[in-house]
């Protein structure tokens, strides 16, 4: 708040400067018109040479003086700017990392938790039938745990191995990813999801685009899961591609429960799950790939959600091929 | 002498030999353990293995390095490599030093008894493997693996550098069933995040390229909801 009076004082000071500028040099040019208005009147002004050296010698360092203020002036603001950049970058990231290790911290305690209990459970006191069971919880927990290790491994390495760079029809993908959705809900009995395709045909089919036809797959995949997921049985998702001049956008839209306006802005964070996610089979590494394999693609992903109506993803992916992030396999 | 084979298990982790050791040796083969590659070479000196599964990471001598020493003595008794940084790095490095297989960890100790027996059914005692040839042939195809480059008939033949990756894992692990789940891990690294039809893609693309005929395959065979497997007889080949 004290920054506000600061700048009112320096605005006012370069106000009166410029006003007294102004009026010197009206004053100058009123006397230069009159002299020259009044014929047979004439201004002699004799100067010697040593001041005049001396002035014009003193107006020139001045002026240099006056650039070199004005320019360190400037080169520290906008150090001061970029200094406030990098520390709000640092918080950013030290907060992301806070967030990232809590819950990883949750993450991993309730399978740790349950190994122990199940240690416990399995010792020389217990019967055949807690015996059994104290296994199988061993078994299905170091699971989930080697899941989530080899999962976040993938993550990490995602972010600089090499990748592919080939044509990719991302149509493709889609109509692939569809029905691989489809099909994992008849194996496992569960109710066909309503998916509706629309892509394009006319003037042209959506344009090819470069890269890793595998990364591209599991990222369309992953978005259309996640709306099967949370979409209760009926509803509709609907599933679109564009060609946005340059860019092929692949959007996903569901009729779900939506997304809480303060959980949309970390919702790509590795092993963010949702407040009402938790009963949710899943890791939470799901968007948190997606929006690595369109950034290694030198593209993006957006999510746009209202509670009670639905959301919708927009995974963009360039014409052109992957570009930054490391390097990529020709 | 039980005349089950002799695994030498080197891990420095012992919660991890603690654990794997009985397993094995409650699976029919006879187990002995080191703790870094130095004492695994000792080991292997004393009695010699048929086989080493080798941590990677490990005090002393690593597990490639131990693969190298062996390797560059003239000793090509399998070694089967337990990774797990930076998978796939450690992948290809594994097999350029002249691993027989690699697992990632974490991995289901049944899976690991299924590598250590193919791979000794596939060795020839004294003989360097198929993974430590430069050039694998079979019938009219020819894959120089250090180039990287295959040709059927004579004529070169381009495929994608993940086709041709898998293609190299098929060839080298000849006539085994390979799950699609177990080629996706090996491959792709990934685990639970994605479906197998990745694998399937490029297994269609090594057929398209080398003009295999499902029906009727030269090259790789469709297991029925098993997985894919190399049809073909494969033997090393000369460079040049």
């Amino acid at each position: 708040m004290t920054e506000r009076p600061a700048r009112a004082a320096r605005t006012v000071t370069r106000g009166a400067a410029v006003a007294a500028a102004v009026v010197v040099l009206v004053t100058a040019a009123t006397a230069v018109l009159v002299a020259l208005a009044a014929p047979g009147d004439s201004l002699r002004v004799t100067v010697r040479l040593l001041p005049l050296v001396l002035v014009v010698g003193a107006l020139a360092v001045v002026a240099v003086l006056g650039t070199a203020v004005l320019r360190a002036r400037t080169r520290r603001r906008s150090t001061q700017r970029l200094e406030h950049a990098r520390e709000q970058a640092r918080r950013f990231e030290q907060e992301a990392r806070t967030r990232f290790l809590a819950r990883l911290d949750h993450e991993l305690k309730n399978p740790v938790t349950a190994i122990r209990a199940a240690v416990a459970g399995a010792g020389d006191d217990a019967g055949p039938e807690e015996r059994a069971r104290s296994l199988a919880t061993l078994v299905s927990q170091s699971t989930r745990l080697s899941a989530l290790v080899a999962d976040l491994r993938k993550l990490a390495e995602l972010g600089t191995q090499e990748i592919e760079d080939e044509d990719v029809d991302l149509a493709q993908v889609v109509r692939d990813a569809v029905e691989d959705v489809c099909a994992q809900a008849d194996a496992a009995g569960a109710p066909r999801p309503a998916v509706d395709v629309a892509l394009p045909t006319a003037p042209w089919p959506l344009p090819h685009v470069r890269g890793d036809v595998d990364l591209l797959y599991v990222a369309v995949y992953n978005l259309l899961a996640n709306a099967v997921k949370f979409s209760p049985p009926g509803t509709r998702i609907e599933v679109r591609g564009t060609d946005d001049d340059g860019t092929v956008l692949v959007e996903v839209a569901d009729a779900g429960p939506g997304i809480p306006q303060d959980e949309v802005g970390v919702v790509f964070d590795e092993l963010a799950r949702g407040r009402d996610a938790r009963g949710l089979p899943g890791s939470g590494i799901g968007l948190a790939l997606v929006r690595v394999v369109a950034q290694r693609h030198g593209g993006d992903v957006t999510l746009r959600s209202r509670v009670g109506q639905g959301t919708s993803v927009r995974l963009r992916v360039p014409t052109a091929g992957p570009s930054g992030g490391g390097p990529t396999v020709r | 002498m039980t005349g089950a084979p002799l695994v030498l298990l080197v891990d420095d982790e012992q919660a991890i030999l603690d654990g794997l050791a009985p397993f094995l040796e409650r699976s029919g083969l006879e187990v002995a353990t080191a703790t870094d590659g130095e004492a695994a070479l000792a080991a292997h000196g004393r009695t010699p293995a048929d086989i080493l599964v080798c941590d990677v990471l490990m005090p002393r001598l690593d597990g490639r390095a131990l693969v190298r020493r062996l390797r560059s003595d003239g000793d090509w008794t399998p070694v089967v490599l337990l990774t797990q940084v930076g998978e796939s790095y450690e992948r290809s490095a594994a097999l350029e030093e002249g691993a027989d297989d690699y697992l990632n960890k974490p991995f289901d100790p049944q899976e690991l008894l299924a590598r250590v027996r193919a791979v000794l059914r596939r060795a020839v005692p004294g003989q360097p493997s198929l993974t430590a040839s430069d050039v694998l042939v079979s019938g009219g195809l020819r894959v120089d693996r250090a180039a990287r480059r295959a040709t059927l008939d004579g004529r070169p033949v381009a495929l994608t550098p993940k086709a041709s990756l898998l293609l190299d894992y098929l060839m080298t692990h000849p006539g085994e069933l390979l799950t699609r789940e177990r080629l996706l891990a090996a491959l792709w690294g990934f685990e639970s995040m994605v479906t197998t039809r990745a694998v399937d893609h490029r297994v269609a693309e090594i057929r398209r390229v080398l003009d295999d005929d499902p029906a009727a395959p030269r090259f790789v065979e469709t297991v029925p909801s098993g997985g894919y497997r190399f049809c073909g007889d494969v033997r090393r080949g000369a460079r040049g």
